[in-house]
Parts: C-alpha cells; sequence; structure tokens
C-alpha cells in the first residue's frame, strides 16, 4: 500500500496539475446526452455490462461493487468484500457470475445469484487494474500494477500464465474477441499484443495446471506460453488503455499524453495508423463502439468524445462540470454505453432509435436508413416508396424525428435534428410505392418542428421568432402566425389547428381564428397520439400519460415509474401504450393495467381488435397479438354492459387476485365473487354485495362463531329472519334467538327456548322466555324453583293466582311482603303476534356456485336495469335542467334584446358621429372616381354550350345546348325526321340535364355550370369536352330487355311503349366508338321489328270478325325477325288461329316451324304435334290467305301486306321499315318521326363517325 | 401575435351557408363599433339568405349605418321584384353619393343587385376596385358568369396574396376551379371535402361535393349527397334543382323535384330555362317544319 506514494509516474503530476485547466470551456458544439440512467456514488472505476439483461456493475474507488438495473434505475445487489478501491470488473458472458479486481491485489470470482464470492484468486503483487473473462474459456486475464498480466483459470483456480515484459504499471488487459491475442496497455508507453495460441493448444485441465503451476517460476521469465507479439510504440506518455476492434485487425488506445492512438496490425506486424487529437487532458478509456464505426474515448478533461471511426474526426464532444471521467464500457448487443466519473455513473445511447413514423387509416410511412418505408395494415405488406437524404454522418443523430404526411396530396415532411432542426418536404409519385427506386430532390427548410395542418399546407415552427409559417408545398410561405405560448414544437390537433407544447403545458390554437380552443398543465410532452375520431389525445411524457379531450379537457392522469415509449388508441376508445417493458392499458376512467410484458422495447403504430402493429429499434414492422380479455371485461364493466360482462364470465379465463381487488374497488363485488374460490374472501364479498344466499354457503363452510355473528348481523338488516335464526342458532346464541322470536311472534319457538332453557337449567333464560311467553306460572315457578319466593308470591298474588299466592304465602309465613299499595297492579304482556313468521326457509341446498352465481349475476343485471332506468331517470332530470337552461335562454333572450335596444341607443349615438365623417370618406372617393374611369370591364367570353354547338353535328349535343332548331335540322337531314312532338321531353331533358347549379355567393344569382362528358382525372382545365347527355346505349339496353319481359308476359303495349320509345331515343344518343355505332344501327332494326310484329298482334287482337286478317296478321308477324321465345308465341299464336280456322295446311307449317325451334315448352311443342296430326289427315287450307310462306317478304309497316322480294317498295330513312310505294311521302307509322322515301344522309351517333 | 377575429366564426357560417347558425351565434362581446357594424351586416345578410327580406326591412330603419342601409336596399331588390326600378335608382344614387359611394357593403351589394339584372359591366363598375374579401370573390363570380375563367383567376390570385386560406379564397378557388373544368374538378371537390371535415356539414358544402361528383361523371355518389343536402332542408333551391338534373342523368323520374322546384322558387333558373326550351321546341318545330 505505502508504494502508492513512491509511484514515479509522470502521469500522475500531470494529473493533479490540469485538475485547474478542466473548468475550461473550448468553443465546441454542445450537445446534450440521450442519458438513460444516471447514479451517485463514489469514484467509478470499473464498469461491465451484462449481455442479455438490463443490468451494469459498477466498480467504486470506496471498495464496494453495485449492480443496478439501468432500466428500472434500481440497485439490485451490492458486493463488499473488497479492502480498497475496485478498479476493475466484468460480467461472466453466460454464468451468473463476475470477476473483480482491486486494490488488495485480490481477483474474486462471485455468483451474483447466490449474492457472494465464490471466491478469490491471489498472485498479483500490486493493484489490479483490469479483470476480464474469457469468452469461451475458462479464463481470466487480469492487469497489475505488479508490471505483470497474469492469465487464470477460475474452473481449476489457479494461474496459468504470467504475462511479463511491461516495465511499468500494466493499466488494462484484454483477450481479443475471437482470436488468441491479448492486448495490454502500460505507463511505460507502449501498448503490447500478445500472444496466446501456445497456452490454448496445452489445453488447460486442472492437472495440467497444476504442472504448469511447478513450471512457472522458470516461465516467470521469458515463459513460453504467451509471447509478446507487437510493441506498439508511439504514445509519449503512459497508455491507459488499449483495446481490440470486434471484427477488424485494429487496436485503439488512449494515453497520458492526451491522444488517441488508432493501430493496424497484420500477421507479421502491426503499426501506427492515425492520432486522434481534441482531449485536453490524460485519455483514460477508449473503445470501438461495437455496432458502428466510431470510436469513445473518455478522459481526466470531463468529457466524453465520439470520433468518427473511418474520417477520425470528432463527431461530438460530451462534457461535465465537475467530473472527470474513468471508465467506458460499450454494451455488446445494444445501443448503449456506459461511462463512470468522480461521482458515480451514466448510462447513455448516441443515437435515437425510434424510428419516425406516421399513421394514416391503413398506412403506415416510417423512416429507415436511407428509404421511406410504405407498410399497409390492412395486408401487412410493407414497401419502400421512396429514397430520401443519407443521415449525414459529421454528427450524430441526424435521422429523421418526426414525420408527418397528408394523404390527399400523398406527401411526406421529414424532420429532423440537421442544421439544428430542418424539415424536408418529399411528394411521393402515385405509381411509386412499391418499386422505392425513385429519389427526388426534396424541398426543403429550417424549422425545429413541420407537420401538415391541411391537405396541402404545413406549419413550421419559427422557435426564435416563437411563431409558425404555413407554407404550402410549393415551399412558399403563404401565412405567419404568432403563437399564444412560447413554443418548442408544434403536433397536429386537427385541420387548421395546432397543438403547441411549451416546458409545462400544451395548447391547442386554431390558426385562422387565432383563437387558443384548449389549454392543459402538463409534464414535458414527447409525444401525441389522437385517437382516430380526433375527439380525445394521449399526450405521452417521460413518466406521464395526459388524456384530455379534443378541447385539452383532462381526462385523466396516469404515472409510470418506468419510461413510456409509445401508444396508440383501439377501437374502444382505450389507449394501449407501451413501456420499456410492458404494453399496458389505460381505460377512459384512468384505470390502467398490464396486457403482457416487453423483451425489448417497441414503438406502436396502431392497435386494430387483438392485434398490435409495431415497429423495433431496427426500424422493422412487427405484429403483437393480445389478449384483451381483461380490459375489455373492465371496459364493459365501465360502461354497463352487463350481458358482456356476463357473457366473458361464462367464458373465458379470468381470475386473479388484482381482478377480484379491482372489482371491489369498483364496487362490483358481486361479479367478483365469481372469480373467488376462497371461501372466507366469498363470505366478504358475499356480504359486501348483499347476497345472502352465497354468505350462508360460505359461513356454512367456514363455519365459525365470528363468521355466523357476520352473517347474522347482516340477514338482519337485511330483515332475513329465517337466516338471522340460522345463524343464531349455529353460535347457540340463545338469548338472541329468543328476541327474535318474540319480536317475530314466534311463541311456539319461544315455549321451545323455554324448554331448551329449562334443559340446560338456565334460570334466567328461562325466566325471559317466560316472561316474552307471558306465562305467569312458569314464571312463578321458575321464581319460586329459583328461590326467590317473595317475587314468586308478588307476582303470582298480582296475577291473581290466589291458589299459589296462598301457598307460597304460607311457605313464606311472615315474610310476606306487602303487596305495593295504591296502584292498579298492570303487568307487561307481550302482544299477541300479528303473523307468524316461522318458516325455516335456508336449509334448501345450494344448487352449486357457479349457477347461483349465474342467477345472482342476472339478478345483478336486472338491478343495474333498474340503475339504468334510473339513468334515464336522470335524463328526466337533465330534462328539467334543460327546462331551466332554456328559462336561462329565455332570459338570455330578454337579455339580448336588451342589449340590441343598448345597441340601438348607441346606434343613435353614431348617427352624429355619422355626420362628422363625412371629411374622411372624402379621401378614398378620390380612388373610387379613378376605379370608375380606368376599368374596363371585359366583353363576356362564349358560353359553354355555344362552344359544343360550334363542335358538334350530333343532335343531342345541339340539344343539350338548348339549340333545338339545329338539333332539328341535323335530325332532318341525317334521318329524315320531321315529325319532333315525341321527341320533345327527350330534347327538354337533354338541355336540363346538361347543367348544374352552384350556389356560390349569398344572395347573389346562382351559377349554372356546363356537365361535361367523359370526364377524367388527366383532363386539362379549359378545353371544352361536348356535354354529358342524359341518355346513355346503357340504359338502351336495358329498355330493350324491359321491352323483352314484356313480350314474354304478353303486356304489348307496355312492350310496344318500351320498343317506341328505343327508336325515340336513339336518334339523340351519342356513343364513343363505331362498335357502339354499329350496335346502335342493330338496336334500330331489332326494335323496328318489334314494334312493327307488336302492332300488327295488337291490331289482330282488336279485329273481332274477320278471320282471314287475323290469320294473316298473325302470320306476317311470324316473318318479324324476333327473339326464339318470342317468335315460338308468335308461331303458336298463329298455328292456333289457323288450325281454328281450319287452314290446318298454313297451320301445320306454322306447328313445323314450331317444333324446329325445338321449344322448351313441352305444351308447346305438344300442341304442335297435335296440330301436324290434325293436319296430315286434311291438309288443305279452308280459307286463302295472301299468304305465301314459301317466297320471302317483308311486312308493310302502314297496310301491314307483304312485300315480296321482287316487288317494290319504299322504306322509312330512320327505322328501315319497308312500305308499299303509296305511302311515300307519308310518316312513318312505325317509328312515328321520319317520313317514308325521304332523303337522308344516315345515322349520325358518334364523333367517331366525324374524325 | 394578432387580435383573435372574433367574427371567423360568424363569417364562416355565412359563406358556407349556415344561415341560421350565422344568426344563432351573432351574440359576440366585446366587439368593436365596427365590428358590430359587420356583424348586423352578416346577419341581416343571413335573414335575406334565408328570403326574410321583410323582417331585414322592418328592423333596419333610417338612421341606420350606410352598410345596413345598403343590405335593407338588397333585402327590398329581392322581396319586390315589381319594384326594382325604384330600388336599382335609389342604389344609383347612393353609388353617385361621394360620401357613402366607396362604401364596400354598398359596393358589395350593388354588384349583387347589377348581377341580378344581369348587367355584369355595371356590377364590374362598382365591384372590380375589390378592397374587401367578399368583393374579390363577387368579382370571381361575376367573371365565371361573363364565361371569363381568365380574369376570374386574376381575382383569385388577389385573393390568395391576401390570404390563401380564406375561407372565401377557397370557395372562389372551387368555384372557377368548377367553371374551367378539367382536373380542377378533383381540386374543387378536395376543396368542398376540407370544409366537410372541418366545419358542420351545410346544404351548399353538399352541393359544392355534389356538382363536382356530377361534372366528374360520378351521378350515383352526387345523388347520395343531394338527397344528405334534401334532408338538411327540403326546399333548397339548388338541391332541388341539382336533383332534377342527377335524376336525369340516373335515368330515375326527376318530375316530383322539378315540380318542387317550380312551386317553391318559380324564378329558379333551371325553371327559366326549362321553360324558355320549351318555347323554343316549339319554335324551332315551326321553324323546321
Amino acid at each position: 500500500m505505502m508504494k502508492h506514494y513512491t509511484r514515479p509516474s509522470v502521469g500522475r503530476c500531470i494529473r493533479s496539475e490540469v485538475r485547474f485547466c478542466g473548468g475550461l470551456t473550448v468553443g465546441e458544439e454542445r450537445k446534450k446526452m440521450l442519458t438513460k440512467f444516471e447514479t451517485k456514488s463514489n469514484r467509478v472505476k470499473g464498469l461491465s455490462f451484462h449481455s442479455k439483461r438490463p443490468w451494469i456493475l459498477a466498480s467504486l474507488h470506496s471498495g464496494v461493487i453495485q449492480l443496478w438495473d439501468y432500466r428500472m434505475g434500481t440497485l439490485i445487489d451490492r458486493f463488499d468484500e473488497h479492502d480498497g478501491p475496485v478498479r476493475g470488473v466484468h460480467f461472466h458472458m453466460s454464468q451468473p457470475l463476475f470477476v473483480s479486481g482491486g486494490d488488495d491485489y485480490k481477483i474474486k470470482v462471485w455468483n451474483y445469484k447466490l449474492h457472494r464470492c465464490l471466491f478469490t484468486l491471489l498472485g498479483h503483487l500490486d493493484y489490479i487494474r483490469t479483470v476480464q473473462f474469457h469468452h469461451e474459456h475458462p479464463w481470466i486475464v487480469s492487469a497489475s500494477d505488479d508490471q505483470t498480466i497474469r492469465i487464470w483459470n477460475w474452473q481449476s483456480r489457479t494461474c496459468i500464465s504470467v504475462l511479463t515484459g511491461h516495465n511499468h504499471y500494466v493499466m488494462c488487459a484484454s483477450f481479443h474477441p475471437k482470436e488468441d491475442l491479448v492486448v495490454s496497455a502500460s505507463l511505460d508507453q507502449t501498448v503490447r499484443v500478445w500472444d496466446i495460441s501456445s497456452l490454448k493448444k496445452k489445453t488447460a485441465s486442472p492437472v495440467d495446471d497444476i504442472l504448469r503451476l511447478s513450471q512457472m517460476n522458470s516461465d516467470l521469465f521469458g515463459g513460453v506460453d504467451a509471447i509478446v507479439k507487437y510493441v506498439l510504440e508511439g504514445h509519449d506518455r503512459g497508455v491507459n488503455w488499449a483495446a481490440f476492434h470486434p471484427t477488424l485487425p485494429l487496436i485503439v488506445s488512449g494515453a497520458d499524453d492526451r491522444q488517441v492512438k488508432l493501430w493496424r496490425m497484420n500477421d507479421t506486424k502491426a503499426w501506427e495508423v492515425d492520432t486522434l487529437r481534441g482531449h485536453m487532458n490524460n485519455v483514460s478509456c477508449v473503445m470501438f463502439h461495437s455496432k458502428q464505426d466510431i470510436i469513445i474515448s473518455n478522459s481526466e478533461d470531463k468529457s466524453i468524445r465520439i470520433w468518427d471511426g473511418t474520417k477520425r474526426t470528432g463527431l461530438q464532444t460530451f462534457r461535465r462540470e465537475h467530473d472527470r471521467f474513468w471508465i467506458l464500457a460499450v454494451h455488446p448487443e445494444m445501443n448503449v454505453l456506459a461511462a463512470g466519473h468522480d461521482s458515480g455513473m451514466i448510462v447513455f445511447k448516441l443515437e435515437r432509435e425510434r424510428p419516425a413514423f406516421a399513421v394514416s387509416g391503413d398506412s403506415l410511412f416510417y423512416a429507415k436508413d436511407r428509404f421511406l418505408k410504405y407498410y399497409d395494415f390492412s395486408t401487412q405488406r410493407e414497401s419502400q416508396a421512396l429514397t430520401i437524404r443519407r443521415p449525414g454522418s459529421t454528427t450524430l443523430n441526424q435521422s429523421p424525428r418526426t414525420l408527418s404526411y397528408s394523404p390527399t396530396e400523398n406527401a411526406v415532411l421529414i424532420c429532423s435534428d440537421v442544421d439544428g432542426g430542418s424539415y424536408e418536404l418529399y411528394v411521393i409519385p402515385k405509381d411509386s410505392i412499391g418499386r422505392g427506386d425513385s429519389s427526388q430532390e426534396a424541398k426543403k427548410g429550417l424549422g425545429s418542428s413541420a407537420i401538415f395542418v391541411a391537405r396541402n399546407r404545413f406549419a413550421v415552427l419559427d422557435k426564435g421568432n416563437n411563431q409558425v409559417l404555413i407554407k404550402n408545398l410549393k415551399n412558399e410561405v403563404v401565412k405567419k402566425s404568432g403563437l399564444p405560448v412560447p413554443t418548442d414544437a408544434i403536433f397536429y390537433a386537427g385541420t387548421g389547428n395546432l397543438l403547441c407544447r411549451s416546458e409545462d403545458r400544451v395548447v391547442i390554437f386554431d390558426l385562422q381564428q387565432r383563437l387558443v380552443l384548449g389549454d392543459l398543465q402538463t409534464p414535458f410532452v414527447r409525444y401525441v397520439v389522437w385517437s382516430n375520431d380526433m375527439e380525445s389525445v394521449a399526450l405521452l411524457s417521460k413518466h406521464t400519460i395526459v388524456i384530455a379531450n379534443k378541447k385539452l379537457v383532462l381526462q385523466c392522469t396516469l404515472h409510470e415509474t418506468i419510461r413510456v415509449k409509445s401508444g396508440a388508441w383501439d377501437d374502444n376508445g382505450v389507449f394501449i401504450y407501451t413501456t420499456l417493458n410492458h404494453i399496458k392499458y389505460c381505460l377512459p376512467n384512468g384505470d390502467s393495467g398490464i396486457i403482457r410484458t416487453l423483451d425489448v422495447p417497441i414503438y406502436m403504430t396502431k392497435v386494430s381488435g387483438n392485434t398490435i402493429f409495431c415497429l423495433d429499434r431496427d426500424g422493422k414492422t412487427k405484429t403483437i397479438v393480445i389478449d384483451a380479455t381483461e380490459y375489455i371485461f373492465k371496459l364493459s364493466l365501465l360502461w354497463k354492459r352487463y350481458d358482456h360482462v356476463m357473457s366473458m364470465i361464462r367464458n373465458s379465463q379470468l381470475c386473479g387476485e388484482a381482478m377480484i381487488a379491482y372489482l371491489q374497488q369498483k364496487g362490483f363485488p358481486e361479479v367478483a365473487l365469481h372469480f373467488v374460490k376462497d371461501e372466507k374472501t366469498r363470505f366478504k364479498l358475499a356480504l359486501e354485495s348483499g347476497n345472502i344466499q352465497i354468505a350462508v354457503a360460505s359461513a356454512k363452510e367456514i363455519d365459525d362463531k365470528d363468521h355466523w355473528y357476520r352473517l347474522g348481523v347482516e340477514a338482519l338488516r337485511q330483515g332475513n329472519a329465517g337466516i338471522v335464526e340460522y345463524a343464531y342458532q349455529r353460535t347457540k346464541n340463545f338469548e338472541r334467538l329468543s328476541f327474535l322470536y318474540l319480536i317475530n311472534g314466534n311463541l311456539e319457538k319461544l315455549s321451545k327456548m323455554l324448554k331448551i332453557a329449562e334443559v340446560k337449567n338456565d334460570v334466567m333464560g328461562q325466566f325471559h322466555n317466560a316472561l316474552y311467553l307471558g306465562d305467569i306460572q312458569e314464571r312463578v315457578k321458575i321464581l319460586e324453583n329459583a328461590g326467590h319466593l317473595p317475587l314468586a308470591y308478588i307476582t303470582a298474588s298480582v296475577h291473581g293466582l290466589k291458589d299459589v299466592a296462598e301457598r307460597l304465602a304460607s311457605e313464606l309465613g311472615d315474610d310476606v311482603p306487602p303487596l305495593p299499595e295504591g296502584k292498579e297492579p298492570s303487568l307487561l304482556m307481550p302482544p299477541a303476534p300479528v303473523t307468524c313468521g316461522g318458516d325455516w326457509p335456508l336449509l334448501r341446498v345450494m344448487k352449486g356456485i357457479f349457477d347461483g352465481g349465474l342467477d345472482s349475476i342476472g339478478r345483478g343485471a336486472v338491478d343495474e336495469e333498474e340503475e339504468d332506468a334510473g339513468g334515464d331517470w336522470g335524463e328526466d332530470l337533465d330534462v328539467v335542467d334543460v327546462d331551466g337552461l332554456q328559462n336561462g335562454d329565455v332570459t338570455e333572450i330578454l337579455e339580448y334584446g336588451e342589449v340590441a335596444e343598448e345597441n340601438e341607443e348607441e346606434e343613435g349615438g353614431w348617427d352624429l358621429e355619422d355626420l362628422e365623417l363625412p371629411p374622411e370618406v372624402d379621401t378614398p372617393k378620390a380612388s373610387g372616381g379613378a376605379r370608375s374611369s380606368i376599368f374596363v370591364a371585359p366583353t363576356p367570353g362564349m358560353p359553354v354550350s355555344q362552344i359544343w354547338i360550334q363542335k358538334s353535328s350530333l343532335a343531342a349535343e345541339h340539344a343539350a345546348a338548348g339549340n333545338f332548331d339545329t338539333a332539328m335540322r341535323l335530325l332532318s337531314r341525317q334521318l329524315g325526321i320531321r315529325n319532333f312532338a315525341p321527341l320533345k321531353s327527350m330534347f327538354l331533358d337533354l338541355h336540363t340535364g346538361s347543367h348544374s347549379y352552384l350556389r356560390a355567393f349569398s344572395s347573389a344569382p346562382v351559377v349554372s355550370l356546363a356537365i361535361e362528358r367523359g370526364w377524367n382525372e388527366s383532363a386539362s382545365p379549359n378545353v371544352r369536352c361536348p356535354p354529358a347527355l342524359v341518355f346513355n346505349f346503357s340504359q338502351l339496353d336495358e329498355k330493350l330487355k324491359a321491352g323483352y319481359k314484356a313480350t314474354t308476359a304478353g303486356k304489348l303495349t307496355e312492350a310496344l311503349r318500351l320498343f317506341l320509345g328505343i327508336l325515340h331515343t336513339i336518334p339523340l344518343i351519342v356513343v364513343e366508338s363505331r362498335r357502339e355505332v354499329d350496335e346502335v344501327k342493330e338496336l334500330i332494326i331489332i326494335s323496328k321489328e318489334y314494334v312493327l310484329g307488336l302492332q300488327m298482334e295488337i291490331k289482330r287482337r282488336e279485329i273481332k270478325d274477320d278471320m282471314v286478317r287475323q290469320q294473316e296478321l298473325a302470320a306476317y308477324f311470324t316473318h318479324c325477325n324476333l327473339q326464339t321465345p318470342h317468335l315460338r308465341l308468335a308461331l303458336q299464336t298463329a298455328m292456333i288461329v289457323c288450325s281454328r280456322a281450319k287452314n290446318w295446311a298454313t297451320a301445320s307449317n306454322f306447328a313445323r316451324r314450331l317444333l324446329e325451334t325445338n321449344p322448351t315448352n313441352e305444351n308447346q311443342a305438344k300442341m304442335a304435334r297435335q296440330v301436324l296430326q290434325a293436319a296430315e289427315r286434311n291438309m288443305t287450307d279452308a280459307a286463302q290467305l295472301n299468304y305465301d310462306f314459301r317466297n320471302p317478304f317483308v311486312t308493310c309497316g302502314a297496310t301491314y301486306v307483304p312485300i315480296y322480294s321482287g316487288q317494290k317498295g319504299v322504306s322509312c330513312p330512320y327505322c328501315t321499315a319497308r312500305f308499299v310505294p303509296s305511302q311515300e311521302g307519308q310518316l312513318c307509322t312505325v317509328c312515328d318521326l321520319a317520313v317514308v322515301g325521304a332523303d337522308a344522309s344516315g345515322l349520325l351517333c358518334s364523333p367517331s363517325q366525324i374524325r | 401575435m394578432a387580435a383573435p377575429d372574433h367574427l371567423f366564426n360568424l363569417r364562416n357560417n355565412f359563406y358556407l351557408g349556415s344561415y341560421q347558425a350565422a344568426i344563432n351565434n351573432s351574440d359576440l362581446p366585446n366587439l368593436s363599433p365596427d365590428d358590430a357594424i359587420e356583424r348586423d351586416c352578416i346577419v341581416y345578410r343571413s335573414y335575406i339568405a334565408l328570403s326574410s327580406y321583410q323582417l331585414v326591412i322592418n328592423e333596419i330603419d333610417s338612421s341606420a349605418a350606410t352598410p345596413l342601409q345598403a343590405v335593407k336596399l338588397l333585402a327590398q331588390y329581392l322581396s319586390n321584384p315589381h319594384e326594382k326600378e325604384s330600388t336599382i335608382a335609389s342604389l344609383k344614387e347612393w353609388l353617385a353619393d361621394p360620401a357613402i359611394g366607396n362604401n364596400a357593403t354598398l359596393r358589395l351589394i350593388a354588384g349583387i343587385v347589377f348581377m341580378h339584372e344581369e348587367d355584369y359591366i355595371e356590377a364590374l363598375k362598382h365591384t372590380n376596385t375589390g378592397g374587401t374579401m367578399e368583393l374579390h370573390a363577387l368579382n370571381v363570380q361575376i367573371f365565371i358568369k361573363m364565361h371569363r375563367s381568365d380574369y376570374a383567376e386574376k381575382q383569385l390570385r388577389v385573393m390568395q396574396q391576401i390570404d390563401e386560406d380564406h375561407t372565401l379564397t377557397q370557395l372562389a378557388n372551387a368555384w372557377l376551379n368548377l367553371a374551367v373544368c378539367g382536373s380542377k374538378i378533383q381540386e374543387a371537390y378536395l376543396i368542398f371535402q376540407d370544409f366537410s371535415e372541418k366545419y358542420p356539414m351545410t346544404g351548399l358544402i353538399l352541393n359544392g361535393k355534389a356538382v363536382c361528383c356530377m361534372h366528374m361523371g360520378n351521378f350515383d355518389e352526387a345523388e347520395t349527397l343531394l338527397l344528405e343536402a334534401l334532408n338538411k332542408d327540403a326546399k333548397d333551391p339548388e338541391t332541388l334543382a341539382n336533383l332534377v338534373v342527377c335524376s336525369l342523368h340516373l335515368g330515375k323520374p326527376s318530375s316530383r323535384y322539378l315540380s318542387q322546384l317550380k312551386l317553391a322558387h318559380p324564378e329558379h333558373i333551371l325553371v327559366k330555362r326549362a321553360a324558355s326550351a320549351e318555347d323554343s321546341f316549339e319554335r324551332a318545330v315551326q321553324s323546321v317544319a
């Protein structure tokens, strides 16, 4: 120990010297550290992270070793066996062990599960600086001021090698993570790399070790097990620390020369690569980061420095005011570091791990590395949306911090700390989602937060001026607005609103009205989560969750001991949130509980039913399925949905003390009853809920006096005499029982009680019972037997029991007491009972707890329904309140009236002012004059309807534009139409349907807007499309179907109307393609055929007397081009008509034709066959018809006579119906539109025909 | 921080067609005298929009401020078509009065009246210098009526420079978008959609959305929106008129809406157009025959 004072190190001197320089601050960027946990203690000299659990060991200068849970912030254990400072400490990778080495020259191996030191390794002759377990062999390496490094086997508990060569204190030694190397640093200004492969070869069995131990002395100097491979010289002061790179052949060292040096090695040599300068004092420790390409160093200059491993430039510096740093630790797997200093230690992170994300409906956008990713909650598929800027490497923590998304514009705002707070605006191209390769130049700007406040507006916080800039998607400032409170961050709060955060409160600010809509005192809010309906908001602080409504009226506050990480609202209005290690829920009334534990922190993005969507720290999307039963159950209770509660009790596994306590506390003991097995608790709950049946059952099970007594009390309270009696019986409480019988008037039982008392020889009880019963003789007897003869005598004589009185008097002799005089003796007699409630109802057997339970639940539900009814009543009361309010309103209105009157008075005053005003008004008058003189109003433009006409030669478009005469001229020219009357309604509808009406400015004339046809998303504005028409081809198609249907059903006039309707619409139809034009033309023919046929058939039905004509018309009808079913009907009709007229030959022809169609209707076929049979017998016609089916013909549309092929005829230019030549110049009787034989250019119904 | 805009909600209600809400919520405390007059103007104009002309004529007496007098004039003009000549005469007389002729409200009313007279040049004479958002918005409408969307766009630019997020700017933008058609219809739809998300649904907003849908060829959605609007106000002229149009396109019967419209609003442009169309049909038949 004394040696300490004789230490010749130069470094030590510098140390004390520079203590005074530490206060100097250098003009370097000062950043807040992301501190996760901090302890206050004696100087921390050694640190070690547990590889799996959130634990860290800190060894102190005071000799104590502390085991901390840095996540929970709790001290788990302390180990105090070293004498003097403990400088080295290290966890074993897999075993519950750690090793420590101290200034007492001792290396101790501890089992933290057993809370004790397992053994001590002795051998070093001076302070031990560091100790470390090997990652796979049972070895420990230790460095000591005795200038040696030793390797120990902790299983055999022996030293297996001593590494000599350093000629000053060895400040640190550590194994290589993979290879058989050890690196050490010494105050002799060197770093040494040792090869220990030979050590490995002599595989360490305990026997070997003992052997080795015997050789030790020879090994001590120039040993062969471990040889110096390289000596790294370059530091010009003592080296305090050296460490291997986890994967690369690199070494980093820190020394009293204030430098950090980087070394590289290969198989044969090692050399200095670079020097990192910047520390102002001795560098005490330096390490490579386990995951990132950075170097972390700390120093007695009270700073920690972060260096870029490749560029070797300083990235960041963290300073403390008063504490020198001594030690660093890097977590082997997680992104967490620790540093020990003069007054404790800190656990910290270099970079935030929360991925920036934004949720919108079913989509999640989040930033990962240099990509903006898109995730679809419903399909659970993820893809890349676009490439974003690469996070800068000049400083740390430059990755996106927040994201804001505008779904309609598909735009994303990404905020980061770059340049002290800035944003980037990207618009995601619609087609790029899924490709993700598009990279675009973002629009950028400065500002500590930026969020979308409307579809195409975002707000950027300008902290300096405490204002927000409202910008459009072009990144141009549209508006500026001051903020009502000093704001350091803004969040979304509905369209046009901002949630402004200041240190201790949040406000919701309406940007347009410039009004504060809500204001709430909260701890420093970190995250804001709105419910889906935007009615509720959760404000997340480090340890607090505040839930408020959209006006920031506080609903509830929750405190958490563990840090709150994220949250999301479920569909029922329950807020689900995560802390570092739990998923929890918060009900609307503030009740909260744990849903499950978490191994690693997650960031929740959405809750959907039982599924929680989240992002982890690696930026991967995950789903977690949770058991929502508990909180849904509690929510149902809260909402008084007892049917739901009941079904949940029946169907799910809800249990546990917590649930019972909750139910009890929330006033639902009757519900809690169903979770409890323990009889005592059941009894208690039953009493609480007044469920006397269950209480009795439990009391029977428990069967002790106290419970019976309490049951009796409750039963008495409820007036359940039977159970009171039972309880008293069970406790053998005869006095109470008697009194109960008395008040119940159960005299029979009372007399039994008398007997019982007699049997028990309980005189007082006997007397009481006798008294209650009013049994005087008994009373006298009791008194007599008890030896109270005078009393017995008085009783007897007063009650007029003369015989007994005399007998007693004689027995008393002289001592006969005098009877009271002057008083009317009137003794109390118990009143006769009105009713007798003396049944014993309770000994019915319980059907079983659960049945009973559900019964009672049922009852509970009924009760609750009653309560609900109460609720209604409450509403009734509310109604009364409303009435009150209305009254209030009335008074308000009255007041308003008064105010109005006052206003009028004021306005009376204004008049005076008005008189004074004119001179002021004069000034703008000049400009008024100017306006009328300079302004030239533009000439009116061309109405859209006019543009339509100019372009078009389609009649329908002219009609829509209201130019009926040109429309008619077109129709006349194209189709020979002369009769427009049937088209009138079509014209008017087309015209009416061509414009929509927009109420624009109040009281100004409404704006009529031309509706155009064939709109699509990419149509360019101001280019006029043709008018939208109210008739289209598909409507006609439907009409055709209806026409067919009516024909089939035999509704001929209806069918005719429909087909004519088609013919009347077609002239005003417009279709797009040529193909459709052909279809339209086809439709004309179909309709024409039907119209003609139906007209003939209707005509036929009208003719009653002319059989020949009837047959002819029926025959012609079969030659119209009809659908097969209709043709069959026509044939059948013709067949019947002809058969009836005995024109068998013709009829057989129809029958044959009918059979040729393969009629599906069996009756039709049968009838046809019958006709054929009949005709075969007599193949003649009774009457001659103007009908020759062998000769093809068409029927004249007006005269209904056949025009056989080769005969002359004229046709309708529109519907193509044929007519006999005499009809030329007449209006077509089929379509009723065109003139037969008129000249016409043909149907024009599509722009494609014109092009 | 600028002072809160006390009349914001009132104006918004008025512009977006919640006239009753505007009237009901007009009792605002602590208004400056100017604000109070503006408040009264909006309230009375809301009554006018609800066709309660007589109430306005009765309540505004001769001592009221110029803007209110102008509003009264509008009520008189709209209530009594037979005496509009005298109303217009007094309007012209006031406009010529240098003391009050430059009053923004008076000019606005003049613009509205001359628009009804379809004398757009005269209307523009009084409104073109703008000065208030309302005047600019009216200008936009006048230019749209004149089929001069280029001029309307210029006016809109001016409005956007003043306050791009102003309700009237947004509305005027939607009007213009509808007038120029094409891809702009979507933007118009989004504007109405924004309104419907931010403010209580009104017939005006629903009609706006419906008109957009119709112009995009989506008559089914338009019908749904219009029926919703009809639920709110069964007599709203634009709702009925648009329902007529929409039903025609859907091939559904439209006559009931048309007769309702004819009964309730015989002066509506659709009724007038239908009547004149019938005339012109007869005339055309004659001329073609």
